[in-house]
């Protein structure tokens, strides 16, 4: 099982190199400051240009892309970058949901709702968040997947607010008269300022000072606070600030949906927000529109083969990132540019960390005793 | 008063399930120190097979016990290609909650695409029909899985505490080092740990599937509930969860009947108050070993 460091092996062996280079860790990309902002501004503009052609179903679906990148880089900042593990964002992204939803009905503005969704969201992750600091990683996997699994019954067990199993139907969202857009294309805008804005926070926390004392408190709670992070303080924190987000992407797939109902927000969506930061890239920023991609076309594209499809290709997407490509599409994405963009001159921004994401260990070779002693 | 028996009663016989189910999270926990989230889509998996064979004609109780054997197969497998290259270091954890998620995402897609999403009728095991028991009934069924419950951990107690086998099982699990120091081929004992749990869980998804109708997200809720009880027995105790299940199985069933807000469809509820309340106050449980962290 020990690798040869020689260079004329077979296609197996540089396969096999090539391997475990997808299993390594990578740096995020230093690229110059006037590279991040013209790459910003391009796929801003690009985006934003887009609805005025496409078809409104090529819209809508872009539109959930963008709801999932929201909660995938709320739940990045908590599972990539502080190592708490949440398989039950589905109840947060419900909350959210149902907080438009209702007061929509009641007759709200629709933009009006999402502060109070944010503010819900935070507050319900800041209390579901203190617990958190007691527990491990396993034992807040199952709280929180006890939550996942609870969370569609509850909503049937409200049925005054949320009409139980029948579910809200909405009619919302028009765009204002001025504008001379479709629904579809207004609805997309929206989307996109949602997800550029939560982008520029995520990179400006990732980045900073509580984006370092994130990742401390993730690969060492005791040194992180010997060093004065505040770990208990930073865990409740960044929990109640992914549900947040999750909160408001909850908000936006009102408008795209325009439905919401009790079984939609199962176990199955809460897995699916793993699999989105899985496939796309633990600990990393454009992991998650990467990974937003992949889990709004997989059901698509399977549709037709089998109604189980998409959890199976879900499923085995876990397993298999996990022991192929623990980094994500992310991670591959930094390997191949690297070598491009440390070339581009420019100034460096101060902020940028060369720190790499390490998460769990990852698959390596099994190499029992038994081995040592045959060898 | 008869209608408060009436509720213990039942509440007894889901709650031997319910302690079935968390023994076999248990065993995984003590063998590889994680918690398998795939062990009840596995025991449903299990429960799928012995409804097919049945259904092929081989007679019930031949049918769970070939079921029985495949999960040992397979949970063995499952261990020795899925879980063992991890590792067993605090930083796989997260890994391995992952691929363990990810294992019960795909056991649940092949059963609906194999067996599709309607509900299968199971005939009871022990039969129909009801006994009485005192003032109250008990369907033949509750009583023959309070029976098979009792037969299967008098057989664990005694493959783990009267068996050279199950003293090096016991040995592995809690100290991998050693064991193999003194011979004992720790991989295959965990492998072994993995597969016993599989097949406890195929008598759990056999025995449950008459009442919960078998499709394939029957067991989500039930793994909910197993979780809870392995939660109040504590983690790493065989006996805790066997315990915790029934005390689960009887406040579930309590809770519904008597608490208004609970009722009878809102009952996972008391499954999630359980663990957290659990986890917050006593975290290791009622049986279950206090862990101190040293730095």
């Amino acid at each position: 099982m020990r690798e040869h460091r020689t260079n004329h092996g077979g296609g197996l062996a540089a396969a096999r190199r090539q391997l475990t280079r997808l299993r390594e860790p990578h740096a995020p990309l230093d690229a110059p400051v006037w590279l991040r902002a013209a790459t910003f501004c391009l796929v801003a503009g690009v985006a934003a240009l887009v609805p005025l052609y496409a078809q409104p179903y090529v819209n809508f679906d872009l539109s959930m892309v963008m709801i999932y990148a929201i909660v995938g880089m709320g739940l990045n900042l908590l599972t990539g970058f502080n190592g708490q593990i949440s398989l039950g964002h589905s109840a947060f992204f419900a909350t959210g949901a149902y907080v438009a939803a209702v007061m929509i009905q009641d007759g709200w503005h629709y933009l009006a709702v999402l502060p109070v969704a944010v503010v819900v969201t935070f507050v319900l992750g800041y209390l579901f968040g203190l617990p958190a600091l007691r527990l491990q990683g396993l034992q807040l996997a199952l709280v929180t997947l006890a939550l996942a699994i609870v969370t569609p019954a509850a909503i049937k067990r409200l049925d005054d607010f949320t009409k139980g199993q029948e579910g809200i139907n909405l009619y919302t969202a028009q765009p204002p008269e001025w504008t001379g857009l479709e629904r579809d294309q207004w609805v997309y805008l929206l989307c996109l300022v949602g997800v550029l804005v939560a982008w520029l926070l995520t990179t400006r926390i990732a980045s900073g000072r509580v984006g370092r004392s994130l990742v401390a408190v993730r690969d060492n709670e005791t040194v992180a606070r010997t060093l004065g992070v505040r770990s208990s303080r930073t865990k409740t924190t960044v929990f109640a600030l992914s549900a947040a987000y999750t909160g408001v992407g909850g908000v936006l797939y009102v408008y795209v949906v325009q439905f919401v109902g009790p079984d939609s927000f199962g176990l199955v969506m809460a897995i699916a927000f793993i699999s989105l930061i899985v496939v796309g890239g633990l600990g990393t920023i454009s992991g998650a529109v990467f990974g937003a991609f992949f889990i709004t076309y997989v059901p698509e594209w399977t549709a037709d083969v089998n109604q189980a499809a998409a959890g199976m290709v879900y499923g085995l997407s876990l397993i298999v990132f996990m022991f192929v490509m623990p980094f994500g599409i992310a991670g591959l994405a930094r390997a191949a540019l690297r070598p491009v963009v440390d070339r581009v001159p420019g100034r460096r921004s101060l902020l940028s960390d060369r720190s790499a994401p390490t998460v769990g260990g990852a698959a390596a070779p099994v190499e029992g005793p038994e081995e040592l002693v045959r060898s | 008063m008869e209608l408060f028996l009436q509720q213990l009663l039942d509440g007894i016989a889901t709650g031997a399930l319910y302690g079935s189910l968390a023994l076999s999270v248990v065993l995984v926990y003590r063998a590889s120190g994680i918690v398998n989230f795939a062990q009840g889509e596995m025991a449903m998996f299990a429960a799928f097979l012995t409804w097919q064979a049945h259904t092929w004609g081989v007679p019930l109780v031949l049918a769970i016990g070939l079921s029985m054997l495949v999960a040992v197969v397979f949970g063995a497998g499952v261990e020795r290609v899925l879980i063992r290259p991890f590792g067993t270091t605090a930083a796989a954890h997260l890994s391995l909650i992952i691929v363990t998620l990810g294992l019960m995402l795909v056991l649940t897609s092949a059963a609906g695409w194999t067996w599709g999403y309607l509900t299968k009728q199971v005939p009871p095991v022990f039969g129909e029909g009801v006994v009485d028991v005192g003032a109250s009934a008990m369907s033949r069924q509750a009583l023959g899985i309070i029976a098979a419950v009792a037969v299967m951990s008098v057989i664990l107690y005694w493959l783990f505490q009267k068996t050279r086998l199950g003293l090096d099982m016991r040995a592995a699990a809690s100290n991998p080092e050693s064991a193999r120091l003194s011979g004992i081929p720790v991989g295959r004992m965990l492998m072994l740990g993995w597969g016993l749990a599989g097949a406890i869980g195929a008598l759990v998804g056999a025995l449950a599937a008459p009442q919960l109708f078998l499709q394939p997200n029957m067991m989500a809720s039930m793994l909910l509930y197993a979780f809870a009880a392995a939660t109040l027995g504590g983690f790493d105790s065989p006996v805790g969860a066997l315990i915790g299940g029934l005390l689960v199985g009887v406040l579930e069933n309590m809770a519904g009947t008597y608490i208004d807000i609970i009722g009878n469809d809102f009952k996972q509820a008391v499954a999630l108050i359980i663990i957290m309340a659990v986890l917050l106050f006593k975290p290791e449980g009622l049986f279950g070993s206090r862990t101190v962290a040293r730095v």
